[in-house]
């Protein structure tokens, strides 16, 4: 650190400094030290442990590091996601209507169908038609006494 | 052979859909839960479709946020940079990157309602998502929304149980506890303090949309309504406070870091400009020694004093947001500080999603259930076909929420759709039952379905309190809006980075008049229909007897 100057030091970590060229014998203008520092700021943070935060240039603002955009927003992708399977779900909660609603309206028909196959056949036990038990329509069981007959009517 | 009509599986379900339904986005009083019979009024119908157009957009915003918590780091914790790169955005400088993400990267906003601007596409993808999220909840009516509501109604309490204890132990979350418990005597006198919470929690308690008549009309009629009806308000407004202890130490800890860091960026100021020692001023001695430079070096001191903030704990505390963005700006801009802010930001957002769901679910329901028991569309259109015509429109109208300007209608329908027609509603709906319906023969009604005698209580306040609290709430309402004039809104400002007071123009205007005439004139409306067709009924039998 030969060539370098420092000058009015304050209590505060700050100072000012120039940059002397030996072989010319004179101050390098500030652009040109700007412009230096600008490219070498990494080393020089790095030399002093320090970031762009705790070590300030005067009058060179810090080119911030641009925030990393991924090809595909990643909000993207989860909506994406959780799209396709709400998507899924409603699908199969309606096809599962329908079908339940098909299954319902061919059910009815299923059970008249097998009423009328009982009624058509008929038991035939040793050659004998017996009646079978007729449990569609009331019939009235004559064996009982029917209860107008039990009252006299006046 | 009839269809029964849908039960609840338990009556457990029915309280956690109440509740599910009530326990939404902003508690705060008590009122007296009417238990009703009959199928809600039009009027009823009307109030629930305005506010289930408009509510969905919340759950809209809600799931941007979710979709967006899953980066490092947060996207609204860091100011995106400006052209050449040297320093951030000018709009996100002067206002703080959480409301920049809300106000331009969210909303878009434009800087006034008449500039429309076009239809954010982002906005509209999540709309579409949350109505459809709504569809699959409500598509097979009682039997999958009875499943979903122990899900909206029980997942929010855990994670306010997982919050409450990660906001307690926050730094500075004391502050906001003291702040909370600390009565503002003044503030209790104004009686625009206690009508604000009266409504809030009319509102709150979704009395008057018709969807907690829809709820209970699938109860089984012997279900103990007096008692569900106190465990609803009673769980109502203790999640209130409960919220409020959650809410109010994160806010403690949001306003302390910021006074620190306040505080933080005056002492680097003072240190900068008068070349101090590091560490030489603190955050205790930074009185002192400002007064020492101001009488030391007074004219560098008057060259830096408009740069120096003026740090207060009290205002940072104070600092209230309007409307929907509380929840957005002022949470998020609390969790991006804490550690592992991802995780307690997908859980803030995912307990928003279920309260609103939640709330959506009981207004669709209100819509739903008359449509579906007419028998006249449900004879030709199966229920999954209503739900989603119903839901197709709603998503439509919706979308115009998701423009430029759409925020600005959003807060039209927000302040003007829900709040005095709600009240008329209530007020007709308990004179209707009180004094037209007759409260002995509905004292008698509810002793033949439950079996239990209706307590004086609940009487006493049908029958005089309630309807005078309504009316005096009612009279207050409007010669409020009245008084005030040409009603504002809050519009953003881009260049200034904060909120400014804008009129209304004349069409904005005939549409708030549209929204209140809408619903309150459908009851004068429906009752001078059916007068006159009793009339005209009237009119033909007499003759023939």
């Amino acid at each position: 650190i030969s060539h370098v100057l420092v000058c009015n030091v304050t209590q505060r970590v700050s100072f000012w400094f120039v940059v002397t060229d030996p072989s010319k014998n004179h101050t390098l203008p500030a652009v040109e030290v700007q412009s230096a520092i600008r490219m070498n700021r990494n080393r020089i943070n790095s030399a002093f442990f320090l970031n762009d935060q705790t070590l300030e240039f005067l009058k060179i603002p810090s080119t911030l590091a641009p925030p990393s955009d991924p090809s595909v927003p990643i909000w993207i992708i989860i909506f994406g996601v959780i799209f396709c399977i709400v998507i899924v779900a409603v699908m199969l909660l309606i096809l599962s209507g329908i079908r339940q609603r098909r299954r319902m309206s061919k059910g009815p028909t299923e059970v008249d169908d097998s009423e009328d196959k009982c009624e058509n056949t008929i038991t035939i036990e040793n050659g004998i038609p017996c009646d079978p038990l007729d449990t569609k329509g009331g019939h009235i069981n004559d064996a009982f006494l029917t209860e107008d007959e039990r009252l006299t009517p006046l | 052979m009839e269809k029964a009509r849908p039960l609840w599986a338990n009556p457990l379900q029915f309280v956690f859909a109440c509740i599910s339904y009530a326990v939404g986005l902003g508690n705060v009083w008590r009122f007296p839960y009417l238990c009703q019979m009959y199928g809600g009024g039009l009027a009823s119908v009307v109030v629930s479709f305005f506010l289930s157009t408009y509510y969905n957009i919340i759950n809209a915003w809600a799931f941007w946020y979710l979709f967006h918590s899953f980066q490092d780091p947060l996207p609204w914790s860091v100011c995106p940079l400006n052209g050449n790169r040297t320093g951030y955005n000018e709009e996100c400088e002067t206002a703080s990157s959480t409301q920049y993400f809300w106000y331009r990267k969210t909303l878009n906003i434009a800087p006034s309602i008449q500039d429309s601007g076009g239809v954010q596409w982002e906005q509209a993808l999540c709309l579409i998502l949350a109505w459809l999220v709504v569809y699959l909840c409500i598509l097979r009516g009682t039997e999958s929304t009875g499943k979903v509501v122990y899900f909206t109604a029980l997942l929010p309490y855990c994670v306010l149980v997982i919050y409450l204890v990660r906001g307690l132990t926050l730094h500075g979350a004391t502050n906001g506890l003291a702040y909370m418990f600390t009565p503002k005597l003044e503030q209790l006198a104004n009686p625009k303090a206690w009508i604000n919470a009266a409504t809030q929690i009319f509102f709150s308690l979704g009395l008057g949309f018709g969807s907690l008549i829809a709820f209970a009309s699938y109860n089984q009629p012997s279900t103990n309504c007096q008692k569900h009806a106190i465990i609803v308000s009673l769980v109502n407004s203790s999640t209130s406070i409960f919220a409020s202890i959650v809410t109010f130490s994160i806010y403690g800890f949001k306003a302390t870091f910021n006074y620190e860091s306040c505080l933080n960026k005056v002492i680097l100021l003072l240190t900068n400009s008068f070349d101090l020692e590091d560490g030489f001023l603190t955050a205790s001695n930074l009185e002192q020694v400002k007064g020492y430079l101001a009488s030391a070096f007074p004219s560098r001191y008057s060259e830096v004093l408009p740069q120096m903030k003026n740090c207060s704990l009290e205002s940072e505390l104070a600092t209230a947001v309007q409307g929907t963005g509380l929840s957005f700006i002022v949470y998020t801009e609390a969790i991006k500080n804490m550690a592992a802010s991802q995780l307690w930001s997908v859980l803030y957002f995912f307990m928003l999603l279920m309260l609103g769901i939640g709330s959506m679910l009981g207004n669709t329901a209100a819509i739903l259930t008359p449509l579906t028991d007419s028998k006249l569309i449900s004879s030709h259109l199966p229920k999954e076909a209503i739900s989603g015509l119903v839901c197709l429109v709603n998503c439509a109208i919706g979308l115009v929420f998701t423009t430029e300007a759409g925020n600005y209608w959003f807060d039209i329908f927000n302040d003007y759709a829900a709040t005095l027609p709600l009240l008329l509603i209530v007020l007709v709906e308990i004179i209707a039952v009180c004094y037209v319906f007759g409260l002995r023969r509905f004292e008698s009604d509810l002793k033949a379905m439950t079996g239990r005698t209706l307590n004086w209580y609940w009487k006493a306040m049908w029958a005089g309190v309630s309807p005078l609290l309504i009316i005096s709430l009612f009279v207050f309402y409007l010669s409020d809006y009245i008084l005030t004039g040409t009603l504002q809104y809050q519009a953003w400002d881009a260049s200034q980075g904060q909120l400014v007071t804008k009129d209304y123009p004349l069409y904005a205007l005939a549409v708030i008049g549209l929204l209140v005439a809408a619903s309150t004139m459908c009851i004068p409306l429906v009752a001078l229909g059916t007068f006159i067709v009793r009339c005209l009924k009237r009119g033909d039998t007499a003759p023939m007897a």
